[in-house]
């Protein structure tokens, strides 16, 4: 009985700390710099910073602005503890907490459809997206173009805040009135109208589209971020509300430019899938077929069609890569053996490369995982917020263009698996439901390791560190051949270069 | 997925009865004599093709059946007659008939318990009634992945149980046993930084893990060295989130479930079987067992 002592006691200790914090302890955001020229960085999709007008404020020795500071410190006597809790979190961030919360969407709806009985698969309906299937089905394309649109129409509205504070330089209400408490950092950045506001308008407005059936968490969330930036004294009502209403404007132009952008067509049709397969045969290769049961229609064959952010089509085609080494050449024999000997012969070390990267059904994704990457380098820097949606910006627009880039090439040559050519062969992670050619993880990865090695240089070395784990971890996986993942690196650099070029002309070094 | 977030449980019906066996199981009735040391080995063979995502019922053919193979070896020891010590060492392999998902294999959960008698006293003139006490600590013996379920072998929480056991010896040779135990669990580190469980996103590779409380009955009859018990078992998990909808299984799962099953011992032979008959975030588990066990002479 005795040497059992140590052990349980150990056990009875352990085991009462079994609490996991979920999100990011950020603290309290103090910008590095204010960015005060930011109104003047060059758009995206916007015209310029007046495409929408914000109109000027009551003066600070107004009735009106009066009775707006009156009312925080009323609010500031009777802050509950969750009030405080509410406004700790969100001084962490805007641009961070709403990555986060993006980021938990993706997670959340990143689930295929379930197949029906006679072996079909439904597909998600946005005009129904409570429903099994819930919409939208967050995959890896699905999920960048998600990320690139909140964060480059963050990027958008909060430039345009920033050129109505230096129009207007209105103080923050905790600088004007001395009976007002500071509860979170507040700086010499004009508060009107408050980026806090633009912030939860713009992304709400943005979230709302892309995953319409979160729409009641999101919307309590925008509204916690409003309440937080009033509570703690950092902008008064009329600074929220024109915050607000020029966020939700600049979501407007980005909402029209994304009902067009080509994602509604990027399912396809049986007629499509169908004219991949023959085509691929017709070049005298084995097509790709679907290794789940009952087979399920291919991820976005169309995605490859999707507006890019940074290229414009031509670019997108004289990026791509070489075609793959024929499925009846000796190359492939030689790379499909590798994978087999590969995933055959794991070590525990491999096996945790494979599962740290892995980012499949169920998780925030790929181009999800290098936001999580970014917000910790993010947020040592202390980004103004506005230098922070910018970064995001040039991450996920990278991202985004690769998943166009890469899932064009996919569809084009609709290369089988290996699991598909050598039945002998088994992953040791979900297989995805789309072609081999090139590694799609290799190309998110490339790309966004050239963006944020341009954002970070002191960090590159880090991030062609991971870039290179995760792009291997797909052949520990037992689910891509060597020649996905190396070329699938190359044109995902060669399309990050497209997000340095415009960085470097932006107007923000 | 399945119900090896206990492996206490696999134990349950076994060895109510003879001498030879009483060392092998935690939450018996029974005591090995002081000095005494028996040792031996279990197969299990579990496989399921139907599962509860949450709680609805379903198969995968992603999945086809799924068998879990398990050798575990076992050694008692009688330290007093009131105080006996249990090991136990399982290794385990995994396999799907369907789909692409590699199997997995090596050592699981090493298992120590210290039963220690508080109560044998004669009960009418007809019987004898016992109860127990029982500390268990379950380790990982080996760095398995627990984050490929239902592939993986193990979930890798170190596990603290405190049991009660109450037994009932009847003269004729009719017994019946009552069992319930809580078990604490450690967090669990995974190889990811993120994941999604019970509404949440968590940035962390760490996953806590809600305890499990487990309830088990059973009777049966011996003569001479033949011992017939049949068993009645349920297992709460009490806490963690449902298998969403088409996602895969998640370590901190609710795992739950309602087994019976039966056994047959004669001398240091045993033969078993168990069926899950309903459950949640768990495969409905048919099971069989075959054990061979040698008493040490004192």
């Amino acid at each position: 009985m005795r040497p059992l002592f140590p052990s349980v006691l150990i056990l009875a200790i352990a085991a009462c700390d079994n609490t996991i914090t979920p999100s990011e302890a950020l603290p309290p955001l103090q910008a590095a710099s204010l960015d005060s020229a930011a109104g003047g960085w060059r758009m995206i999709v916007l015209s310029g910073p007046t495409q929408f007008t914000v109109a000027a404020p009551a003066a600070e020795t107004s009735a009106a602005y009066a009775a707006e500071l009156a009312a925080i410190k009323s609010a500031q006597a009777h802050l509950t503890a969750a009030q405080r809790s509410s406004i700790a979190y969100w001084s962490g961030g805007g641009v961070l907490r709403w990555n986060e919360i993006a980021r938990e969407l993706v997670a959340r709806f990143n689930l295929p459809p379930a197949p029906r009985p006679d072996g079909t698969y439904p597909v998600p309906d946005p005009e129904n997206p409570f429903a099994d299937p819930q919409f939208p089905f967050a995959n890896p394309p699905y999920a960048a173009r998600a990320y690139s649109y909140v964060s480059v129409a963050q990027f958008e509205a909060l430039k345009a805040a920033w050129y109505w504070k230096y129009q207007y330089n209105r103080r923050s209400p905790a600088l004007v009135d001395h009976g007002i408490a500071a509860l979170m950092p507040v700086s010499d950045l004009p508060a009107y109208p408050s980026e806090d506001a633009v912030l939860s308008g713009v992304t709400v407005e943005m979230l709302k589209v892309l995953f319409p059936a979160g729409v009641a968490e999101i919307t309590q969330r925008a509204a916690d971020e409003r309440n937080a930036a009033l509570w703690s004294g950092k902008a008064a009502a009329s600074d929220i509300a024109a915050g607000l209403a020029l966020g939700k404007a600049v979501a407007t132009a980005l909402i029209a430019r994304a009902g067009p952008d080509g994602m509604r067509n990027a399912v396809g049709n049986a007629t499509q899938w169908k004219a991949l397969a023959d085509s691929a045969v017709a070049r005298g290769e084995i097509p790709w077929i679907s290794q789940e049961s009952p087979p399920r229609p291919p991820m976005l064959p169309n995605f490859g069609q999707v507006q890019a952010w940074l290229m414009t089509p031509a670019e997108v085609v004289s990026e791509r890569p070489p075609a793959p080494p024929s499925t009846s050449s000796d190359r492939m024999t030689q790379e499909l053996a590798e994978v087999r000997q590969t995933v055959e012969h794991l070590t525990r070390e491999q096996l945790a490369v494979a599962y740290k990267w892995n980012d499949g059904a169920g998780t925030y994704t790929p181009p999800g995982h290098w936001n999580d990457i970014a917000a910790e380098y993010i947020r040592d820097a202390r980004m103004s917020e506005v230098r922070a949606a910018r970064a995001f910006a040039l991450l996920n627009m990278a991202m985004h263009d690769a998943a166009v880039g890469c899932w064009g090439v996919k569809y084009l040559y609709f290369n089988p698996r290996p699991v598909q050519l050598d039945p002998s062969i088994k992953t040791v992670i979900g297989l995805p439901n789309f072609p081999a050619y090139p590694s799609g993880h290799s190309t998110f990865s490339a790309a966004a390791a050239t963006v944020l090695s341009y954002l970070f240089p002191q960090a590159a070395p880090d991030f062609d560190t991971m870039k290179e784990e995760a792009s291997i971890s797909r052949l520990y996986g037992g689910i891509h051949y060597r020649s996905d993942i190396e070329r699938g690196k190359e044109h995902g650099a060669r399309i990050g270069l497209y997000a340095v070029g415009f960085a470097q002309q932006d107007g923000a070094n | 997925m399945q119900p090896r977030g206990s492996t206490v449980l696999p134990f349950l019906v076994i060895g109510l009865c003879a001498p030879s066996l009483r060392a092998q199981t935690v939450d018996d009735g029974l005591l090995m004599p002081h000095g005494a040391v028996a040792t031996g080995f279990l197969y299990a063979h579990e496989s399921w093709s139907r599962y509860w995502e949450g709680t609805l019922k379903r198969d995968n053919g992603n999945i086809g059946t799924l068998t879990t193979q398990t050798v575990t070896w076992v050694a008692g020891y009688g330290v007093t007659d009131r105080l006996s010590v249990i090991a136990m060492v399982p290794y385990v392999r995994t396999h799907a008939t369907q789909g692409p998902l590699h199997g997995m294999h090596g050592l699981q959960d090493v298992t120590l318990a210290a039963k220690y008698q508080l109560l044998s006293t004669p009960l009418t003139d007809r019987g004898t009634l016992h109860a127990m006490v029982v500390a268990v600590a379950g380790i990982p013996a080996s760095n398995y992945e627990p984050d490929f379920l239902p592939l993986s072998i193990g979930l890798a929480s170190r596990r603290f149980s405190g049991r009660f056991t109450l037994n009932f010896q009847a003269h004729q040779g009719w017994f019946v046993t009552g069992s319930t135990a809580y078990t604490w669990r450690t967090k669990v580190t995974l190889d990811r930084p993120a994941y999604y469980t019970n509404g949440q996103l968590y940035l962390s590779d760490e996953v806590a893990m809600p305890n499990v409380v487990d309830y088990m009955v059973s009777a049966g009859y011996q003569r001479g060295r033949l011992c017939v018990p049949i068993s009645l078992s349920q297992q709460r998990t009490l806490g963690g989130g449902d298998i969403r909808r088409q996602d895969m299984p998640f370590v901190s799962n609710r795992m739950n479930f309602v087994q019976v099953g039966a056994l047959v011992m004669y001398r240091g032979i045993r033969l078993g079987a168990s069926r899950i008959v309903s459950g949640r975030n768990v495969g409905q588990a048919t099971t069989l067992r075959g054990g061979l066990f040698y008493t040490f002479p004192l």
